[in-house]
């Protein structure tokens, strides 16, 4: 019963676990609560861990987001590989935003500190969170190289035994265009590591553990082993998928083979598009989250997420490839292409495990960025979400307007017309978008807006499948891509546009994908979705 | 007249509170200080049923005669479980033209992040029977379309024809300009007279257009029930000569009349949990310093709540019947002002299993009452929180509610061996892991949610109550570094009490969105009038008198930029340009108090306004004082029981709660029984009887494990 050093029982165990969580979700209540970004306190764009001495992770915060989930124990790693153990001091907080070596662009900012006890460093606290704003380019396609989308902070140290960088935060201050935000959003990821180090610390007197290493190998085999059988439950073989994406000027291919051999899973991106010349290319750290992501999902969704669950998997991709694009290529827009590949591996699963997986989903979700001088002379800027379907399941149709992989809010209509010159004619599914299938895809959604601004507003947007579907799985058809149009005319979702009075601007995210043959489908579901409006007449 | 009744302090009240399970009754005489309750299983086909059976046994039973009681309190969880269980009227939307889909769209958030068959909460109110018609008002309250009266009509029509019984309004930007929704509602009602209407703009008049309507769909899906069930209740009381005033009790925990009840239901969602809030801050108000972690564990859920300065917290936001019951995000919101309180699946009857990777894991899945524990020999095989807890010897066999019911020891044992079996722990071992792992859900539970208020859990004594708080509390503490636990008397019936010790209270909220340095002073302070003048005349028709209610102003704040508000308590008013500064302060110590720091310059703004109106209620509250006990020899005896400091069973004393005096001091290891619940002291701890009847243990301070 008493755990001191020796092997920990199924109770022990589960009390300590429960323990670790409460300590990285009591860090993330923290961090959201001081953070003054809303990328953080309300689309929770951030996410809490600590690893044992080597950088192994052991626990992350609950409502931890799917792609730091994936890339925020690399980076531990990358700073004991950069800085040595041996130079980390008690009261050190270190800190990077390099694309490659942490999220896989500037805006997000990893921090992590040493937790020390009885002066041995015992283990990591660290944070990721997404700042409201690192400088450079305004978030979009155009950047060719790094330099152009911001500050770039190598792994180095923000706090050295207790004493700021000054250098470094004047830097920051200098080159940003919210200096006091995004200092503020730094201090209060800060603010979160000395409270977990200090839980962590008692949590490990309280048990008399003098270190965690044995915790986190009894923690990490236990979810190796599930996840390996997991796999080992798969057929052995290679199955591929490959997916175009809408691309700038000419589409994007994304390949995959996905090889099971026995208890180990290799997902190869061999045959993808190469690195492009602007902001669309997504670094190996957030390949390997995206697709880590979508294997757990589909195979141990409950598995608790410790570094124990991906080591049975291997993600590799072609150099200066779309998916692993090499410094100094521009990385700013990764999520455009890394969002497809939860369905790209879902696509290839389908064939070994179609009971367990999900169609093609409308996403990558979808961003109006609109700017303008008000009367007064002052530039302002808003920033406005819209998510499309989810794909159709083995046993039930797809969830319509729902972030995924993502899960980032909209914004009330009420509140988008207080801040921005928009009228919302209307903001409804768009029947009909849903893929056809023995369980249709959810729908997207559609919004008609006026611009009523007596002075010209400026519109950029991320929006993809507008030119590729989602696809079907088993026989399903794919869902509807998405369209922007501008007075009723299709404009390019690329492109920066300039709206005036009575302008209209018509949005439609894409519907998800099918499953299963439509002529399979539940007359009764046939005539529900008739009477209910969701498919077009 | 009305006035001169509730003003009378009559010698007893009458609290009524009909939960999941049970139903509790309890009388409260004010000249002794005496309690007396009654238990009775919820009747749920008709719940007046078990409420009348209730009252009649304890009337008869005490001696008690019915127009001897002067007012009559009452909660309910009727509501709540008819929009979990999607029991409601048949219920029909009429929005503004291209929103129909408002209500199906959501937030578009995930409530949990790796399940790819996660569902949406499915609207209260389908597709087909959410109407549009022409009309728009803009943001700044202009009027740009007018309303299409005829389409009005027609829809309205179609919506009856559809078999809808209760109609939701629901426009865009009514927050500011309430004219359509007033206009379409009072059209609307003239024309289908037997329909419930519920207009947003007096249900939730907040802006954020998905939970305004989410707020005003689930009014409506109840409303026709509230209003033939507390009709019904009101009739049966007369009927017995009870004729006391009726009051309800709100989520807010505050108390309201019969007209008020029927015009806004969902106001009475949470009042059950709301009653136990208000228990446990008045059981925590001597010795508690009136700050306390109330903690409510019953069979199913453990509720907590916290207490500060004898004030529950409350929220403004909430979630009505969540998909997956413990996960946030899973449910409707509900806009209203609410006790604030988390619920964890940790209850006595939670289920011990081994997960995937080899874990001891307890909960969220109930035995419920049917089959129960396998300790009831009622045919559960599942080992439970209850069966542990019998084991270790926390609780009596022979004692188990009062003695009333019969326990099969040796059935918790063979429960347990499949768990001894998957871990190889012993039997003793694996009832302390149940035990130990329910504890810390709880207390991981309560660290987050404290933090999250940006508290120090340890400013706080816990308050144990349900019937098994008090048989958790001392670890749960131990486990949180908390210093006290605070037992009160009759710990298992205690949150009925609470009914009787509310004031009146009705909130008021209107949205205005201005910056603090554009507001025109002469229209915020005419605003805050309103808002005042129409909850005192809610008090008034509950028959207190306005001009003595308390007003409280308060304010959603937020700086320019930012997607969420912090709600202040505000200097009264009335308010001119002289003001600003004491707001704008009141506004800078609330937002640091949560959030450390405030950002540099940049101007706040008022997104809503609100008020809350008390009076207190003759009869109530302070003067609410318990008899203390004392009868015959409070140590009853000796029996093993396990406890983790021994690391073993040891024989420890066990008293009888009843024979305890105010003054009387003990030590640990010890166990008190009483018949609705069982205190468990470790060994170290040492406590009294203090002055007010409560238990207060003093818990000693070493590691939490």
């Amino acid at each position: 019963m008493t755990p001191a050093g020796g092997p920990f029982d199924a109770a022990t165990l589960e009390v300590l676990w429960t323990r670790l969580i409460s300590v990285v979700d009591e860090q993330a209540k923290t961090l959201r609560r001081v953070a003054f970004s809303t990328l953080v306190n309300e689309s929770n764009d951030f996410a809490c861990l600590i690893c044992d001495a080597k950088g192994r992770s052991l626990a992350q915060n609950t409502d931890s987001i799917p792609s730091f989930i994936g890339t925020l124990p690399a980076s531990v790693k990358h700073f004991i590989r950069e800085i040595g153990a041996a130079n980390m001091r008690p009261g050190d907080v270190l800190i990077t935003n390099d694309p490659w070596l942490a999220t896989g662009h500037l805006p997000d900012v990893t921090m992590v500190k040493p937790a020390f006890l009885g002066g041995r460093l015992v283990g990591f606290v660290g944070s990721t969170a997404h700042v409201p704003d690192i400088g450079g380019h305004l978030r979009s396609a155009l950047p060719r190289e790094v330099f152009e989308e911001g500050f770039f902070i190598p792994p180095m140290k923000f706090i050295h035994g207790g004493e700021p960088d000054e250098a470094l935060i004047r830097l920051i201050e200098a080159a940003v265009r919210t200096p006091d935000q995004t200092l503020g959003d730094l201090w209060a990821q800060v603010t979160g590591l000395d409270l977990a180090e200090r839980r962590l610390i008692e949590l490990m007197t309280d048990y008399g553990l003098p270190s965690l290493d044995p915790l986190a190998d009894e923690f990490q085999g236990r979810a190796e082993a599930a996840m390996r059988a997991a796999i080992r439950a798969l057929p052995d073989g290679t199955y591929r998928n490959e997916l175009e994406t809408d691309g700038t000027t000419a589409p994007v291919t994304l390949r995959l083979a996905l090889t099971i051999a026995g208890d180990e899973a290799l997902a190869d991106y061999a045959g993808s598009s190469p690195a492009q010349g602007n902001a669309l290319n997504c670094p190996m750290c957030y390949t390997f989250a995206m697709t880590a992501f979508a294997l757990k999902a589909a195979l141990s969704p409950r598995l608790p997420n410790n570094e124990g669950v991906f080591r049975s998997v291997r993600v590799t991709a072609p150099e200066r490839s779309i998916v692993n694009p090499l410094y100094p290529t521009a990385v700013g827009l990764r999520a455009m292409v890394g969002h497809y590949l939860p369905a790209l591996v879902l696509g290839a699963l389908a064939r070994v495990i179609p009971g367990k997986v999900m169609a093609g989903a409308g996403s990558p979700l979808w961003n109006i960025t609109q700017s303008g001088v008000r009367e007064g002379g002052k530039p302002y800027a808003n920033n406005f979400f819209f998510n499309g379907g989810m794909g159709a399941l083995p046993f039930r149709d797809g969830q319509s307007a729902l972030s995924w992989p993502s899960n980032i809010s909209n914004v009330p209509v009420e509140m988008m017309e207080r801040n921005a010159p928009f009228l919302f004619r209307h903001k409804r599914l768009a029947a009909g978008s849903g893929g056809r299938g023995r369980f249709r895809g959810g729908l997207g959604q559609e919004m008609l807006i006026e611009c009523e601004s007596e002075t010209p507003v400026t519109v950029v947007f991320l929006a993809e499948r507008t030119r590729a579907a989602a696809p079907g799985i088993a026989g399903g058809g794919p869902g509807r891509v998405g369209a922007i149009e501008i007075n009723g005319r299709p404009a390019d979702p690329k492109a920066k546009h300039v709206l005036g009075k009575g302008d209209t601007l018509m949005m439609r995210t894409p519907g998800g994908g099918g499953y299963g043959p439509p002529g399979a489908r539940d007359p009764g579901l046939v005539e529900r979705d008739r009477r209910m409006g969701y498919v077009a007449e | 007249m009305r006035q001169e009744e509730i003003g009378v302090v009559s010698r007893y009240s009458l609290g009524i509170d009909i939960g999941g399970t049970f139903t509790d009754i309890v009388v409260y005489d004010r000249e002794t200080g005496r309690q007396f309750n009654r238990k009775v299983l919820t009747t749920h086909g008709d719940p007046s049923i078990g409420v009348m059976t209730g009252i009649d046994t304890l009337l008869k039973e005490d001696g008690l005669k019915p127009e001897e009681m002067g007012r009559v309190v009452h909660a309910t969880t009727l509501f709540t479980n008819s929009l979990i269980e999607r029991k409601g009227a048949v219920t029909g939307l009429i929005t503004t033209e291209g929103f129909r889909d408002t209500l199906e769209i959501g937030r578009e958030r995930k409530y949990e992040l790796y399940d790819i068959a996660i569902e949406k909460p499915a609207p209260l109110i389908p597709r087909n029977l959410r109407l549009e018609v022409g009309e728009r008002i803009k943001h700044d309250g202009s009027v740009k379309t007018p309303l299409d009266e005829q389409r009005l009509d027609k829809v309205a029509d179609e919506l009856v024809k559809n078999g809808a019984t209760s109609i939701a309004i629901v426009f865009l930007h009514s927050y500011k300009n309430p004219s359509h929704e007033r206009s379409a509602a009072a059209r609307v009602a003239k024309r289908h007279p037997k329909v419930a209407i519920s207009a947003s703009c007096d249900v939730a008049p907040e802006i954020r257009e998905f939970e305004r309507a989410s707020t005003t769909a689930a009014n409506a899906f109840i409303k026709p029930l509230a209003h033939v069930y507390l009709a019904n209740i009101a009739g049966q009381l007369k009927g017995r000569q009870v004729r006391a005033p009726f009051q309800l009790m709100l989520s807010n925990g505050g108390l309201t009349n019969v007209e008020e009840a029927k015009r806004s239901p969902v106001q009475l969602l949470e009042s059950g949990p709301a009653a136990g809030a208000l228990a446990a801050a008045f059981f925590g108000t001597e010795d508690g310093g009136g700050n306390v972690l109330a903690f409510d564990m019953g069979g199913t859920t453990a509720k907590l709540s916290v207490v500060d300065n004898g004030q529950p917290l409350i929220t403004y936001a909430f979630e009505a019947a969540r998909q997956k019951r413990f996960i946030e995000g899973s449910g409707f919101p509900i806009r209203i002002s609410s006790i604030e309180l988390i619920e964890i699946g940790a209850g006595g009857g939670s289920i011990a299993h081994i997960d995937e990777i080899g874990l001891l894991k307890v909960g969220p899945q109930s035995a419920g009452s049917e089959p129960g524990p396998a300790s009831y020999g009622r045919g559960g095989t599942n080992a439970t929180v209850t069966d542990a807890d019998f084991f270790l010897g926390y609780l009596n066999p022979d004692f188990f509610a009062g003695g009333t019911m019969k326990i099969d020891l040796k059935a918790a044992e063979r429960a347990m061996a499949p768990l001894m079996k998957q871990t190889g722990l012993s039997l003793t071992e694996v009832a302390w892991g149940i035990y130990d792992v329910v504890n810390e859900n709880m207390a991981s539970a309560a660290r987050v949610h404290i933090a999250e208020r940006g508290k120090d859990p340890r400013r706080y004594a816990i308050l144990a109550t349900g019937g098994a708080g008090p048989v958790h509390a001392y670890y749960v503490a131990k486990k949180l570094g908390l210093r006290k636990v605070i037992c009160p008397k009759a710990a298992g019936v205690a949150s009925a009490l609470g009914l009787l010790m509310a004031p009146a209270r009705i909130d008021r909220v209107a949205t205005v969105a201005v910056r603090i340095d554009q507001v025109k002073w002469t229209d915020l302070e005419a605003a805050y009038r309103k808002l005042e003048d129409n909850a005192k005349a809610v008090i008034a028709e509950t028959g207190l008198d306005p001009k003595k209610a308390k007003v409280t102003r308060l304010a959603d704040i937020r700086y320019v930029g930012q997607a969420f508000e912090v709600v202040v308590e505000l200097p009264d008013g009335p308010y001119t340009a002289a003001s600003k500064a004491a707001l704008n302060e009141a506004f800078e110590k609330a937002y640091i108090e949560k959030f450390t720091r405030t950002p540099p310059d940049v101007p706040a703004e008022f997104i809503n306004i609100r008020v809350s109106v008390k009076a207190e209620i003759a009869g109530s509250a302070t003067e609410v004082t318990l008899a203390a006990g004392g009868k015959g020899k409070a140590l009853k005896g000796k029996r093993p029981v396990y406890f983790p400091e021994a690391k073993g069973f040891v024989e420890a004393a066990v008293y009888d709660r009843y024979a305890m005096k105010p003054g009387d001091s003990f030590q640990g290891p010890a166990v008190v029984e009483e018949r609705e619940s069982t205190l468990i002291v470790g060994p170290g701890a040492s406590f009294v009887v203090a002055p007010s009847g409560n238990l207060v243990v003093t818990v000693p301070q070493e590691g939490a494990a």
